[in-house]
């Protein structure tokens, strides 16, 4: 039985995952005849559109912050629809604290005008999000494994020890493993893919042998061999979806666990003449690529950033990414679409077009960075560091500056953005953004494994950056994190070398 | 509540069923983290659910389970793929279970497990060999809650596929309503250029056309059969809208998709980008069409496009600097 709520600390933020409640149709239809009305009249100055806005218009910008991050875009189209009153209203929310000037903003600032990273804040906050949630929380109920991730995964990147809780991470994960393979969101759930991933990096995150050895891996592969699809892809869950998640997670478990590269002799995938777990699967992909040049969920569908992260990160699991991202993905469009991600004056990630930046597309967003620019520097010649390389093709120092400046809740947690509550989801992805902005990925010509399988994806190293390159404190410095198993390199390493020293019956 | 007082503890219909009690892994003496205090009836519900899925039992009893653990948590993902099993089985009127859910999908905006559970039943042809009539008048209620709503856009598109409704005039409208509304709704620029230019019957997967073929990624998109007379409509369609709002990446990455599909380059648009850059007075419309003429130019390598791209790295999208340098560097090598 549960324990009983009251006995350990309860959690700091009850009901932040309720989102404000949705409009009644009848407001709803009174909105769009406003937005209607709207359309006939000219879009308000961003600068006007409150009293708190003039305000803080007239009010200069600490004097470290450049302008484009402090004024509107150039062209602004006088057209008002949904879509822009959304925009201006996040404009009008993020400004105040782009410039530095929030009553609701902690500091002390440095001398580019940004925030320090309110370390200890976040840190309680995290210990906090693994401990007690109140009964407002059920709809929490399914998502267990994933809340043990992005609390462990928050903490690492803020350099925490967290092999502290070992005991507690196995006692709670060991539940939710099936006896027909993989983990479920909860006791008597049934497995599924993101949960059995996140189950997986957790106990990868703690290590140790008691940790690995808990999976069960014969069961494991018979499971994702029945959750491979005739069209190359995966189904979350069997009588689920199937979708880049899938993929993705799939291909984290497959490298992870050094599981068989045949499919099980009873897959039904055999008889659309797949040998392995892996075929097919880069060609799924390249159906998931929208004529916008970004990534869709599924096949045909809007190009999204959380699913291009997840089809990149697959593609470089399944060979380097200077071949399979280079095969499958058309990548001048890919790169335009990924580069129109970041906004200014936000300097944040949006996933799709024109949608609202949001702090968790730091890591989305940010981390196919490092996969595309080691795709295009090409095959890793030494074993340091690339001497030529595209370099960076975004802007850290904007997403920097949304982090630190937009996205840290003043009493602790990070957020999608101002006005927002915190939650872990977004607080371990935007301190992942935040680390990936810290530090230069790249691959090198040498990996630990040694079945040469996927060892490309168990090649990839990384430097900070250079003091010079930065506008954030060195007391603002993160954990680096392996760019494609979202864990730190070691972590994903020494999972990677138990599992080859453990013999796999098939 | 103590043990046994419950409403299924209470009830007879459910005294054959022994509940299997929650094992949060407390038992091995280490507290399990993100625990839940869970409400005594949603404990008592899923305990239940334990039990009868354990059997799999196809049950009317089971069915309203589910109904009362999806009103408690309908994140449950668990209980909506245990429902549609459940509801095979016991041959239940489909329609009705699309009228519940109806109002189960308006009430949780953000819910995807909703919007497999409708597509498993979508999918059977036996119940549903056509489109029921309600089905996109249902749709776009849901979009007039959120036009940009990703799972039900993913819905939409898989119905499109299943029931080949590329043609179907009531799909154009919706959009074409949709976009008029909002010209910046990217979703429904989307679907529009699958209506238009996505595979049809005889490929065997959605996506862009030849994408996953033994052809090279840079054919993707293009059409071997190419309608000129719809390229052209689509072309005019795009260029209307992009005249009620220049600086409105939809439409002109829809006018890209659209020439892309036909075979045809950037280059035929120079002159309708080259409206919205005056570059003698300095006056610059929109970004795109910054962009646009720095592709036409890119062509050629010629200085023109580093003029354009230096344009917007410095003045119209300098947030995407080292983008636009990586461009500049490509142009000149």
């Amino acid at each position: 039985m549960p324990t009983v709520a009251g006995k350990r600390r309860n959690v700091r933020f009850p009901f932040a995952h309720l989102k404000t409640a949705p409009l009644t149709t009848a407001q709803k239809s009174q909105k769009q005849t406003q937005n209607q009305k709207q359309n006939q009249e000219k879009r308000p100055d961003i600068r006007s559109t409150s009293t708190q806005g003039r305000k803080m218009a007239s009010q200069a910008a600490h004097p470290g912050t450049p302008a484009l991050f402090t004024q509107p875009p150039p062209i602004r189209d006088p057209l008002v629809t949904e879509t822009t009153d959304l925009q201006d209203a996040t404009l009008s929310k993020c400004l105040p604290f782009l410039k530095g000037i929030s009553d609701l903003q902690k500091g002390p600032f440095n001398p580019c005008g940004v925030p320090a990273l309110q370390r200890d804040d976040h840190v309680e906050y995290l210990y906090d999000s693994l401990e007690d949630y109140p009964a407002g929380f059920v709809a929490m109920d399914s998502s267990r494994p994933w809340m043990i991730y992005w609390g462990l995964a928050g903490l690492t990147l803020l350099g925490e020890d967290v092999s502290r809780v070992h005991q507690r991470v196995i006692a709670s994960i060991r539940p939710m493993q099936n006896p027909t393979g993989g983990f479920g969101g909860g006791h008597g759930q049934i497995s599924h893919l993101a949960s059995s991933y996140a189950a997986v990096l957790s106990l990868a995150m703690v290590g140790g042998a008691d940790a690995f050895a808990l999976v069960d891996r014969q069961t494991m592969w018979q499971w994702l061999g029945r959750l491979k699809q005739a069209d190359g892809g995966f189904r979350v869950c069997e009588g689920g979806e199937e979708d880049v998640r899938g993929a993705y997670c799939a291909s984290v478990i497959i490298s992870l666990l050094n599981l068989p590269l045949g499919l099980p002799p009873t897959s039904e995938a055999r008889l659309a003449g797949f040998d392995n777990l892996t075929d097919g699967l880069g060609e799924y992909l390249s159906r998931c690529q929208s004529f916008e040049g970004g990534i869709s969920g599924s096949p045909g569908v809007e190009a999204h950033g959380a699913y291009a992260f997840c089809a990149l990160a697959c593609l470089s699991i399944l060979g380097p990414p200077e071949k399979t991202i280079a095969k499958h993905m058309n990548l001048p469009l890919l790169l335009s679409w990924l580069s129109a991600r970041q906004y200014a004056p936000e300097g944040g990630f949006s996933g799709r077009t024109n949608k609202l930046v949001d702090g968790c597309y730091s890591h989305w967003v940010g981390g196919c960075w490092p996969l595309l620019q080691s795709a295009l520097d090409g095959k890793p010649q030494s074993a340091s560091a690339p001497s030529m390389t595209v370099g960076s093709l975004f802007s850290r120092e904007g997403l920097d500056r949304y982090i630190l400046a937009c996205c840290q809740h003043p009493q602790g947690g990070l957020r999608d953005k101002p006005g927002k509550h915190a939650d872990a989801y977004h607080t371990c992805y935007v301190l992942t953004g935040l680390s990936a902005t810290q530090h230069h990925h790249y691959r090198t010509d040498s990996s630990p494994c040694a079945n040469k399988n996927f060892s490309s994806a168990f090649s990839w190293q990384s430097k900070p950056t250079g003091a010079e390159e930065n506008v954030f404190e060195k007391s603002d410095r993160l954990t680096a994190f392996h760019p494609i198993y979202v864990i730190p390199h070691q972590a994903a390493e020494k999972m990677r070398l138990w599992y080859e020293a453990e013999p796999f019956a098939t | 509540m103590a043990e046994g007082q419950g409403k299924y503890a209470s009830d007879p219909e459910w005294k054959s069923i022994t509940p299997i009690q929650l094992d949060d892994g407390s038992d091995s003496g280490a507290m399990p983290l993100a625990c839940i205090a869970y409400p005594a009836e949603y404990l008592e519900a899923t305990s239940y659910l334990r039990a009868v899925m354990a059997a799999n039992e196809m049950s009317e009893r089971a069915l309203r389970l589910t109904e009362d653990v999806i009103s408690l948590n309908p994140a449950h993902y668990t209980v909506w793929i245990y429902r549609a099993k459940i509801l095979f089985a016991l041959e239940k009127d489909l329609l009705e279970e699309l009228e519940w859910l109806n109002g189960v999908s308006l009430k949780y905006l953000k819910n995807y497990q909703i919007w497999h559970h409708r597509q498993v039943l979508m999918a059977s042809r036996a119940h549903f060999p056509t489109i029921p009539t309600k089905e996109l008048d249902f749709l776009m209620e849901m979009f007039a809650q959120d036009s940009k709503n990703y799972h039900v856009w993913t819905y939409r598109h898989w119905l499109i596929r299943h029931f080949q409704l590329w043609d179907l005039p009531r799909e154009l409208e919706d959009v074409e309503s949709l976009i008029k509304a909002d010209v910046r709704n990217n979703s429904a620029w989307n679907h529009r250029y699958m209506l238009r230019f996505g595979p049809r019957e005889d490929a065997p997967a959605a996506g862009m056309v030849n994408a996953g073929s033994a052809m090279s990624a840079d054919e993707k998109g293009i059409l071997t059969v190419v309608d000129e007379d719809l390229v052209d409509g689509e072309l005019e369609f795009a260029k209307a809208q992009i005249l009620r709002a220049p600086e409105n990446r939809s439409a002109w990455w829809y006018a890209r998709g659209v020439l892309r599909a036909g075979g045809r380059g950037v280059g035929e648009w120079e002159g309708f980008a080259g409206k919205f850059v005056d570059m003698d007075s300095g006056e610059v419309r929109s970004s795109h069409a910054v962009e646009w003429l720095a592709d036409v130019y890119a062509l050629e390598k010629g200085e023109k496009a580093v003029e354009m791209f230096t344009l917007l790295k410095e003045k119209y999208d300098p947030i995407r600097k080292n983008y636009w340098d990586y461009r500049i560097q490509q142009v000149v090598v």
